[in-house]
């Protein structure tokens, strides 16, 4: 009698397959078990495109191949792609494409023109110059830098997606709260009278907001 | 074809049926005619400050929902026959009425009026919706003071969410001694603010509250909040009209030079 040889266990479902594969056996037998397992589910699976993923035992990529080889020869599926699930990889792409992003999102920037109202929300993926005043009780988000060209009186909030480095100028900086990443800074409450208007620039160092002048050493200092 | 101008604030109390009272009543006085709505569902004041509560049988919502004629609910005024009033119910709630009615009711009234004000109640729901609805322009109200501007620049952004093609500001109950001593926000600090068009500045004034509580709007009269209000009229008729100087003081011996014969 034959005995149920559970080296290699396919589990499924409309679009994939996982197969389970056992690390003892060596992978001649390996292959054996396959051929089997594979040969005898072929009328199962018919001629279904499906996402393939394994379990179990790492593979090398010969000997992945080698195993669809297999399953391509003894059933009429069609295996589409591998699924790898390796949370190393998966952070590693992760981090790069979100770095990635994030520069495109500096470098790229639109425009706005009119006056944001109070109780007006925009946000924008990329920086953005607002060609107009943002008023109290009014919103700006970005995942790069504002730029107001007028007065900012209400909330502006820049690197909305963590980037530290992003920053907001306005000509009137006159801000309700600024947000860089994840600090936020609130103006004073008794507001400095008589001002000279300057253009001034916010930005984030040592977890601080500073705001200053926008002086040609501070835009020396920028970084995109 | 008549024209309709909603007059609006966000914030209360700020002066809004007053204005068009006043207002309302000063196109009346230079010949045009003229019908208010109070468009205030359950909380109805127009009538008042108009001195016609007394008159009231039918009101806008009869009209709407079909219960009487429009010609049997408004009210002539008891001083000048070309102008009329559409009083609220005031036992019914905001939600008695549609923007969509409001809109064919402006537009039956264009054809008989030369200027159709709504009053809009406080705030930026169903009343607000309802009273824009058949509006071509609109004037906002505010006070000089930080919360009301702040309202205002609200309701000028809802407007232009709304396509209002064109809206003008109306700075009421002004202080010249505070603002010159720099406690109060000048009409030129509001109108920064809120970048629309000023058609109007109207003093703080004490005669105002004896004729609001008397039902006698004072429009035209000597007061200066009187003569701001009638400048106000003529601007909307298409005068262009000088702003006042409101340094100067009612005294006796500014009647007695003529100096407030200047407009």
């Amino acid at each position: 009698m034959k005995s149920v040889n559970n080296s290699v266990i396919i589990k499924g479902n409309n679009y994939g397959i996982i197969v389970v594969l056992s690390p003892d056996i060596s992978f001649e037998e390996l292959k054996e078990q396959v051929t089997e397992k594979f040969r005898e589910s072929s009328k199962f699976f018919k001629k279904a495109k499906m996402a393939i993923s394994f379990e179990g035992r790492t593979l090398s990529n010969d000997e992945q191949r080698e195993i669809l080889n297999i399953i391509e020869s003894n059933t009429d599926m069609q295996i589409v792609c591998i699924i790898e699930d390796d949370p190393k990889k998966e952070e590693l792409f992760k981090k790069t494409l979100e770095q990635k992003l994030m520069e495109l999102e500096n470098n790229t920037g639109q425009f706005y023109k009119g006056i944001l109202r109070s109780g007006a929300s925009l946000e924008f993926d990329n920086s953005v110059v607002i060609i107009g005043d943002v008023n109290n009780g009014a919103r700006v988000v970005s995942k790069g830098n504002i730029i107001v060209l007028g007065s900012l009186k209400g909330t502006a909030y820049a690197g909305a997606s963590g980037n530290t480095n992003s920053f907001v100028v306005a000509l009137d900086m006159r801000p309700t709260q600024i947000r860089i990443a994840d600090t936020i800074a609130r103006s004073p409450d008794k507001p400095l009278k008589d001002e000279v208007k300057e253009a001034k620039i916010a930005f984030l160092e040592d977890g601080n907001i500073y705001i200053e002048p926008l002086n040609k050493s501070v835009i020396n200092d920028i970084r995109l | 074809m008549g024209e309709v101008i909603v007059v609006t604030s966000g914030k209360g109390g700020v002066g809004k049926t007053t204005t068009t009272a006043n207002v309302g009543t000063g196109l009346a006085m230079l010949e045009k005619k003229v019908v208010l709505i109070d468009t205030d569902i359950g909380l109805r004041n127009l009538d008042v400050v108009m001195g016609l509560e007394n008159r009231i049988v039918y009101n806008l919502v009869d009209v709407i929902e079909g219960n009487c004629r429009i010609r049997n609910a408004l009210i002539k005024d008891k001083r000048y026959p070309n102008l009329y009033l559409l009083p609220s119910a005031q036992t019914r709630d905001k939600n008695s009425v549609t923007p969509e009615q409001m809109r064919k009711l402006a537009d039956e009234l264009r054809e008989e009026f030369d200027y159709i004000l709504m009053d809009c109640p406080a705030g930026i729901e169903q009343g607000f919706r309802n009273a824009i609805a058949g509006a071509d322009k609109a004037l906002v109200v505010t006070t000089p003071e930080v919360s009301a501007v702040r309202d205002a620049d609200r309701i000028i952004g809802l407007l232009e969410a709304n396509e209002m093609q064109e809206t003008y500001l109306v700075v009421n109950r002004l202080r010249m001694d505070m603002v010159k001593r720099g406690d109060m926000m000048s009409s030129e600090d509001v109108t920064e603010i809120l970048a629309i068009d000023l058609i109007g500045v109207v003093p703080d004034d004490e005669s105002i509250v004896i004729s609001t509580n008397q039902g006698e709007p004072l429009v035209g009269s000597d007061s200066l909040a009187g003569r701001a209000y009638m400048n106000i009229a003529r601007r909307l008729a298409g005068d262009e009209v000088p702003f006042l100087d409101l340094n100067e003081r009612n005294s006796f011996f500014s009647k007695l030079f003529g100096k407030n014969r200047r407009y």
